[in-house]
């Protein structure tokens, strides 16, 4: 269990590493782990999934655990149910910690390719970090994360910015470039990794503008623009080159309930014309009935359950029943 | 608890340690990002050079005119009345103002002006997740964005201390004239110390000067965090980092060129 592991005071000083500054050596994935890569997570026991990197409460703290709290992981069955595919995305024990707050604490995901998968979990459980550091741009403490069968951790810079060109990413706040309208920021990634005519691009841009509903708005700058334009506007630029895997870090927040109903419309069709590996972040339950087929539940640094979404909404897991549900009753409390 | 008194005390140094680390690593992934084929910037680069150019040519201007009037000129001028030495100045400002004033001058105008500029608009693009989304869309930012202001801060810099070399001795011409001084004494010392050496000693570090602020700069912009106040604090530590990394480079580099050139140091 987490909290008795051995102390390795190698690791008492964990810090953000970005990929850009300061690449450190990928970290080895534990010889068991390779062993499962690929395979069936189902029968891995949670709590021996943590590689030894210190000791919880003592050398880190995970946001979520009391520290008086002897089995914080008793709702953790860590079971994958069968989705009857293969997965695009496997994420193996991983481990990231912020200074002393370990964020993911032994963490196993497996995404299906060809089908919209859903992170759900409460606040601060680090799912716009899973997303960081399955592109790269955080680096994992311990663990591995394949993407189609390729070790991120282990790539190259080059190498990286080469399997990039496979992702799309919105943001957040859509991180959209402040120095170019929208139309600019959309054709960036074009005029980037491709070498089409401008008449091309153009088409493909109006397209997807269209699609956002933001063909009128193609001129104007980002700081212009509403927070749910902003996400729009991002969303077609994550679009652009027809990703084989697509992130959407809470792609409903600031939008109003019509507008995410349509977003989520949205990305429901752009997945049936270009398919792929889609993976939502949100809280919002109303988000995760409409477009996931596949839901994985994180809470406390790894997975609770996961599985298609029909079955993880009739999960008996008092956790994953109680945040499915947004019951008041259940294991997770206010603080 | 012995452990954690040594790192709190130790702490400071640790990060210092760190940052030279991995300002030296930007330095060296950039150098090889300049060289390896693509080269996608040669229109950031043009467009950062014009930039830091409209900066920077006035303030460089009224500063090298106004510090080699002031410091060099009637200091050293009223030093030099007391010999009756005053045709002297030419020669000294050789020593003073090409072979330190003028670069000295020139790298805290350009670290002031177009650094602080550079930090402060990698900083904005840091906090707005612009830097990540650049690298999801497979887009290295050194290569785009460091890499055009690293040569065109170089470039830039250069250049202007040429013309920061001609707007300081002038400072001088115009202390000779303050002291009622005919100039042809003051144009005889001075290019009888110039020598070729001097002139490409002075380009060169101040070329140089101009990488280590680019470096720093760039750095501190790209590791900005903590909102409007982190990017003002990054802003704030470039200067302070980018003013002692081009004072500490200024000791080794006249050091090395007096060692290997002693010729310079025979005044005549």
């Amino acid at each position: 269990m987490a909290d008795e592991q051995s102390t390795d005071p190698s690791q008492d000083d964990t810090v953000i590493e970005e990929r850009s500054q300061e690449p450190p050596p990928p970290p080895p994935p534990p010889p068991q782990v390779q062993a499962q890569a690929g395979g069936d997570q189902s029968s891995r026991d949670p709590d021996s999934a943590a590689p030894e990197l210190g000791t919880l409460n003592k050398d880190y703290t995970i946001p979520g655990v009391d520290p008086d709290d002897t089995d914080p992981y008793r709702w953790h069955t860590g079971e994958k149910r069968d989705h009857g595919g293969e997965d695009a995305i496997e994420v193996i024990d991983l481990v990231k910690q912020f200074g002393k707050t370990r964020i993911q604490n032994g963490l196993n995901l497996g995404l299906p390719d060809n089908e919209v998968s859903m992170v759900l979990g409460p606040s601060g459980t680090g799912k716009s970090v899973l997303i960081k550091l399955i592109v790269g741009l955080l680096y994992p403490d311990a663990g591995d994360i394949l993407v189609h069968g390729e070790s991120v951790p282990s790539m190259t810079d080059d190498e990286l910015f080469e399997m990039r060109k496979k992702f799309g990413l919105l943001f957040q706040d859509g991180a959209l470039f402040g120095s170019m309208n929208i139309y600019d920021n959309t054709a960036f990634p074009l005029r980037q990794h491709t070498d089409k005519s401008e008449d091309e691009i153009s088409e493909i841009v109006n397209r997807r503008l269209q699609e956002v509903g933001l063909a009128e708005a193609h001129y104007k700058m980002p700081n212009e623009l509403s927070g749910g334009m902003r996400k729009r506007a991002g969303f077609a630029r994550a679009l652009v080159l027809d990703p084989a895997i697509v992130f959407f870090d809470e792609p409903d927040s600031g939008l109003d309930p019509v507008r995410t109903a349509l977003l989520c419309e949205l990305i429901r069709e752009v997945h049936e014309e270009n398919g792929g590996c889609y993976m939502v972040i949100s809280h919002d339950l109303g988000t995760a009935r409409r477009i996931a087929d596949f839901i994985a539940v994180l809470w406390k640094g790894r997975i609770v359950e996961s599985g298609p979404s029909e079955e993880l909404f009739n999960s008996d897991n008092d956790f994953v029943r109680q945040f499915l549900n947004a019951e008041v009753d259940g294991p997770l409390a206010m603080d | 608890m012995v452990r954690s008194a040594a790192d709190r005390a130790f702490l400071p140094a640790k990060n210092l340690f760190e940052q030279v680390g991995n300002m030296m690593i930007l330095t060296g992934k950039t150098i090889v990002a300049t060289v390896k084929p693509p080269y996608p910037y040669g229109g950031e680069f043009i467009s950062q050079f014009l930039f830091a150019l409209q900066l920077c040519w006035f303030p460089l201007l009224i500063s090298t005119v106004a510090f080699g009037f002031g410091a060099p000129g009637l200091q050293a001028a009223n030093f030099l009345t007391l010999f009756g030495a005053l045709d002297r100045l030419g020669g000294f400002f050789i020593l003073a103002s090409v072979r330190e004033f003028a670069p000295f001058v020139t790298a805290v105008v350009v670290a002031g002006v177009a650094g602080t500029a550079i930090t402060a608009d990698l900083g904005a693009r840091k906090i707005r997740e612009e830097l990540d989304a650049l690298m999801v869309l497979g887009v290295d930012p050194i290569k785009n964005l460091v890499v055009p202001r690293f040569l065109s801060l170089m470039l830039i810099t250069g250049l202007l201390n040429i013309y920061a070399l001609l707007f300081g001795i002038s400072g001088g011409l115009f202390a000779e004239l303050t002291y009622g001084q005919p100039l042809g004494g003051f144009f005889a010392t001075l290019f009888n110390n110039a020598s070729v050496t001097d002139l490409w000693g002075s380009v060169l570090k101040t070329t140089l000067f101009g990488a280590i602020v680019a470096i720093v700069c760039s750095y501190k912009g790209m590791n900005a965090s903590g909102g409007a106040q982190g990017v003002g604090t990054a802003v704030n530590e470039a200067v302070v980092i980018a003013f002692m990394g081009v004072f500490a480079f200024n000791y080794v580099f006249t050091q090395t060129l007096l060692a290997t050139h002693p010729e310079i140091s025979a005044i005549k």
